[in-house]
């Protein structure tokens, strides 16, 4: 071997070693050893470090993968859900903005995943924009869950988002919930449920708002 | 004899005497009447009563009244049941939510252990084991949460997988096994 090369080699083996340093392999998470399968480790390791780089948690997506492992799906499956979770995730953190808290992303993720629009997030957000998205959008997604079409889901909680808080949109979504339980159809036990919310909140609403009140019935 | 017969007759005489008497005596002996208590009175009022409750009358009441109406009566029966629901002899109770502890309900009458799984242990079946609380029915543990939207499902003897059906389901079943979420508000 000429000595040149060997000093190429030798060049190539410094760089590299700088650059493992450098640029280290994707960090492993501890939890998913011995749980998710060896083959899909690296893999998912690598959609950890891709979400964590571009700002969107990463827990959500480790408790998917241990989800996962826990109810013993393959590695490709799990693989799968993870990277579709993350890329919800991602969807969800750019609809509802850089400042958005973890909970609202995942929240938002779920319903985008229910079914929803990036729009009907960007609405919240917009109509919402001093009190958190995650109760309003994971009472969009559950309302999917229970059989209410999507849009019709998130029309409603769009048009709650003005003057419904928190409990009242929970207590919204209790109430459509108990009807289908009845026997009402999803979208029958929305319409109602709606009009009576947007009715108590009209009522509720202050003095001042009361020009735009419509005439109560005797 | 006839020291006999004058008695007679004056007695006679007394008695065909006009006697008058005081105008205002039927009234008072008829409210006398009426303050005795009349044998067989509560029976009548009984039977007024009874006759009310079963004569029918028109009920006029709006479609949202109703649904009202049986949504309450739903809720009481849901909620006041304690009995499991499943074939399987085997069904969550409730959940409540406290503050940021969350208790977390199933009735499973022959299980042998009950364990919480979800996002918020790492689906770790032997994190979170339940207790028995009642009547070897009811398994129950509360634990603290952080604001967030978790997926969760009871794991029965270490192989049933249970959703809860008093909170919403998970909308998407990816790995084929019941699940429900709960979500914690931001405050």
């Amino acid at each position: 071997m000429r000595k040149s090369t060997i000093w190429q080699i030798l060049a190539l083996g410094i760089v590299a070693g700088l650059c493992g340093t450098i640029v280290p392999a994707s960090a492993q998470e501890p939890r998913l050893q011995d749980r998710v399968p060896e083959a899909v480790r690296s893999e998912i390791d690598a959609v950890l470090d891709s979400a964590r780089a571009q700002g969107i948690p990463a827990e959500p997506l480790v408790d998917r993968a241990l989800e996962g492992a826990s109810k013993g799906a393959s590695g490709d499956l799990i693989l799968r859900a993870v990277r579709r979770l993350a890329n919800e995730l991602l969807a969800a953190r750019d609809a509802l903005g850089s400042e958005s808290t973890d909970p609202e992303i995942v929240a938002g993720a779920s319903a985008l995943r229910a079914g929803a629009e990036p729009e009907d997030l960007q609405s919240l957000r917009s109509l919402r924009a001093d009190q958190p998205l995650t109760i309003a959008a994971a009472v969009l997604a559950d309302l999917v869950a229970v059989g209410v079409p999507a849009d019709t889901a998130a029309a409603a909680v769009i048009a709650l988002a003005v003057g419904a808080d928190d409990v009242e949109y929970i207590a919204f979504r209790r109430n459509v919930e108990r009807d289908i339980t009845l026997g009402a159809s999803p979208v029958a036990a929305l319409g109602v449920r709606l009009n009576a919310a947007a009715e108590a909140l009209d009522y509720a609403a202050p003095r001042s708002a009361s020009t735009t009140r419509r005439p109560r019935k005797p | 004899m006839t020291d006999d017969t004058s008695k007679l007759d004056r007695a006679i005489g007394l008695l065909r005497e006009p006697v008058s008497i005081d105008p205002s005596l039927d009234r008072r002996i008829m409210d006398e009447i009426e303050s005795l208590p009349s044998p067989g009175g509560w029976k009548k009022r009984v039977w007024a009563v009874y006759d009310w409750l079963m004569r029918g009358r028109p009920v006029r009441v709006s479609p949202l009244g109703g649904l009202a109406v049986a949504a309450s009566v739903a809720a009481i029966v849901v909620l006041g049941r304690t009995e499991p629901s499943s074939l399987d002899g085997t069904a969550p109770l409730t959940t409540a939510l406290q503050g940021s502890a969350v208790q977390f309900v199933i009735v499973a009458p022959t299980a042998t252990e009950v364990s919480l799984v979800g996002d918020f242990n790492d689906w770790n079946p032997t994190a979170t084991p339940m207790q028995l609380v009642a009547e070897n029915r009811v398994w129950s543990v509360t634990i603290p949460l952080n604001a967030g939207r978790y997926r969760y499902a009871f794991l029965v003897d270490g192989n049933t997988w249970l959703s809860d059906p008093t909170a919403p389901p998970v909308g998407d079943d990816e790995f084929g096994r019941p699940g429900s979420v709960v979500t914690i508000g931001e405050t």
